[in-house]
């Protein structure tokens, strides 16, 4: 992955009035959202729950007096959303945010500013999605990029969730793929090692006795098999796999390995991953695509449509948006649409964002809340509207 | 000038190592002193022979406060990223033999690959409240089969200082990543290496710090005898 330079012969962008902090203070206060300071040093535990421990070796963890595990803000959002929890604020309810995060990153000095803006509990969806890509938007033009300078991309995991719904694909394959959204290699792993199916003939070294009871009549005696291994093992009886777990996922497994994906499933899955167009044209494109496939995307594409005639509203130009049905964001947590904006031809994001629906119930919110956000990379934003400031 | 050479301080990896020394005609005798850590040294001008623990000597080539080690792959692995940049490896040395393998309980009997392990690890939170927990010493060579190798992202390690095999049983793990030379203490333990699940086959090398001033011409010399070796 190169490193990519400011945009080489884009015109001189405007200067903004003020610096970028009163430039951010006034967009704030426009969009209604409050500003919401975060201590520097957080508890680790909710990033690493939210995110797994493979970003342990993205941030810098230390230890407190009493032994807890301590980071160095590695980002916004789960602090904003514990802040919210914590103090139990009504709803709906927006955040912005400024300040400085620290990640281990390639190329790029590990210590970096960022702003953005958290929108919790608005129940109308595509509105609050428009929302949040507009106000991206309209931040980076408010600190001085020229739009015309930007790769816009949008995706959205809902149709990808809602297409395996239609085909109707066995639920362990549905969450495998689903897992894999937004790698795009990874997706054209797990598609090619889905349809080759027992085809591909891996030699189980399954014990023949459970292998006999692997079956959906044969279930009690297996789980009963299992238990015996279990308690044989010294495990846990009250913590961690269950026997009725480990027999459904191995009796599930051995239905569907038989089988492998459907050619015409595939055909469709790839027919829908290869699209990309101006998200002016998307919503057409992917209804024919249903259409000819005979398949309903439902309440997904409903959405998309609605998100899309919002932004047209908020005065957004969606011809000059691409959409990519395969685009995802790597964090895990998204559960809709997500977006990005970089400079032309450049692969790291100036702005970046997403939905994500799940992420306050997971880090203690009482009830699930909506929320929507996004984050600006002011240290890149910065080398390209004042490359001799942000050198200095 | 000298250049300095740790190898392990004891047991089976010592004599071994020794044994390797003397078949490049570097012959190596305790110290008058039994506990000290140096040796006397004969065969090769210039080269201080130090013993330390296996696993101090990863850190000090790391840290290029010796130029030679004797060590297991899997500990120089382990102690940084990119270890192609902080160390040569010599010679492999064909002797500490041990993969670090992926093992689960053998009762899982739906789990015999990675994905398998991916799926249950992408549902464990859901079904029990927590994240599926890895018990190991190898928290980097985990992390990077898991994340980067497997696309795995969903759980959490916890380090364990020894007896890793015991992790499931005794409650504080699910699963482990563990070192084995022949399986047993594995298979003793009610544990089953993946079909896939193995991180790295290791053996003892002789690794040559990049990091450290070395006086280049002696460090070349001592090399050398070990590439012809």
């Amino acid at each position: 992955m190169s490193r990519p330079g400011p945009v080489a012969d884009a015109p001189a962008p405007s200067r903004p009035a003020g610096g970028p902090e009163a430039v951010l203070a006034d967009f704030f206060a426009r969009r209604g959202a409050v500003p919401l300071d975060a201590p520097m040093l957080q508890p680790a535990e909710p990033f690493l729950d939210a995110a797994g421990d493979a970003l342990r070796r993205r941030i810098f963890l230390t230890k407190g007096d009493r032994g807890e595990t301590l980071c160095l803000r590695p980002e916004f959002t789960i602090p904003v959303c514990l802040a919210h929890i914590a103090e139990a604020k009504s709803l709906p309810r927006a955040y912005g945010y400024r300040g400085l995060v620290f990640r281990q990153r390639s190329d790029e000095p590990a210590e970096f500013e960022q702003a953005g803006i958290e929108d919790f509990g608005d129940a109308d969806t595509a509105g609050a999605d428009a929302r949040a890509i507009g106000g991206a938007l309209e931040a980076l033009a408010a600190l001085g990029l020229d739009p015309a300078g930007l790769d816009l991309l949008v995706g959205d995991q809902n149709l990808f969730e809602a297409l395996l719904e239609a085909l109707d694909l066995p639920a362990g394959w549905q969450r495998r793929l689903l897992r894999s959204f937004g790698d795009e290699a990874r997706l054209q792993a797990t598609l090619t090692a889905l349809a080759a199916g027992g085809a591909a003939g891996r030699r189980s070294r399954l014990d023949p006795e459970i292998a006999a009871l692997a079956k959906p009549e044969a279930r009690p005696a297996l789980e009963a098999a299992i238990a015996a291994r279990m308690e044989a093992a010294g495990l846990p009886p009250f913590s961690g796999r269950t026997p009725a777990e480990v027999a459904g996922r191995l009796i599930e497994k051995r239905l569907f390995a038989a089988a492998g994906l459907a050619p015409q499933a595939l055909a469709i899955l790839q027919d829908f991953l290869g699209l990309e167009c101006p998200l002016s044209e998307a919503g057409r494109l992917l209804r024919a695509k249903a259409d000819e496939a005979e398949i309903d995307l439902g309440r997904a594409l409903a959405l998309f449509e609605a998100r899309n005639a919002a932004l047209e509203a908020a005065g957004v130009d969606l011809a000059a948006i691409r959409y990519r049905a395969a685009f995802g964001r790597s964090l895990d947590y998204y559960t809709g649409v997500v977006f990005e904006a970089r400079a032309r031809g450049s692969v790291l994001p100036l702005a970046g964002g997403g939905r994500y629906d799940r992420l306050l119930m997971l880090l203690g919110a009482e009830a699930p809340i909506p929320a929507v956000g996004f984050s600006l990379w002011l240290d890149r934003i910065r080398q390209i509207v004042d490359p001799q400031e942000a050198a200095r | 000038m000298s250049v300095t050479l740790a190898i392990p301080s004891k047991g089976r990896m010592k004599e071994d190592a020794v044994a390797s020394l003397a078949r490049a005609g570097i012959t190596v005798s305790a110290a008058a002193d039994n506990r000290s850590y140096r040796t006397s040294v004969a065969g090769a001008e210039g080269l201080d022979v130090l013993l330390l623990s296996a696993s101090e000597i990863a850190r000090e080539l790391r840290d290029g406060a010796i130029d030679f080690g004797i060590t297991g792959e899997d500990l120089i692995r382990e102690s940084a990223a990119e270890p192609g940049d902080i160390v040569e490896i010599v010679a492999r040395l064909g002797f500490g033999r041990a993969d670090v393998v992926v093992a689960v309980p053998d009762p899982w009997v739906d789990v015999e690959t990675m994905e398998d392990l991916n799926d249950v690890a992408a549902e464990f939170r859901q079904r029990h409240g927590r994240r599926l927990r890895i018990a190991t010493k190898y928290w980097r060579l985990t992390q990077g089969f898991f994340a980067r190798r497997h696309g795995i992202q969903s759980y959490r390690i916890v380090e364990s200082l020894g007896a890793t095999e015991g992790a499931p049983a005794a409650g504080s793990a699910d699963i482990v990543v563990d070192i084995t030379s022949t399986g047993d203490t594995l298979r003793a333990n009610h544990l089953r290496v993946l079909d896939d699940g193995i991180i790295l086959r290791s053996e003892a090398c002789l690794m040559r710090s990049l990091a450290g001033p070395a006086d280049a011409g002696l460090a070349e010399a001592v090399a050398a005898r070990f590439r012809a070796s």
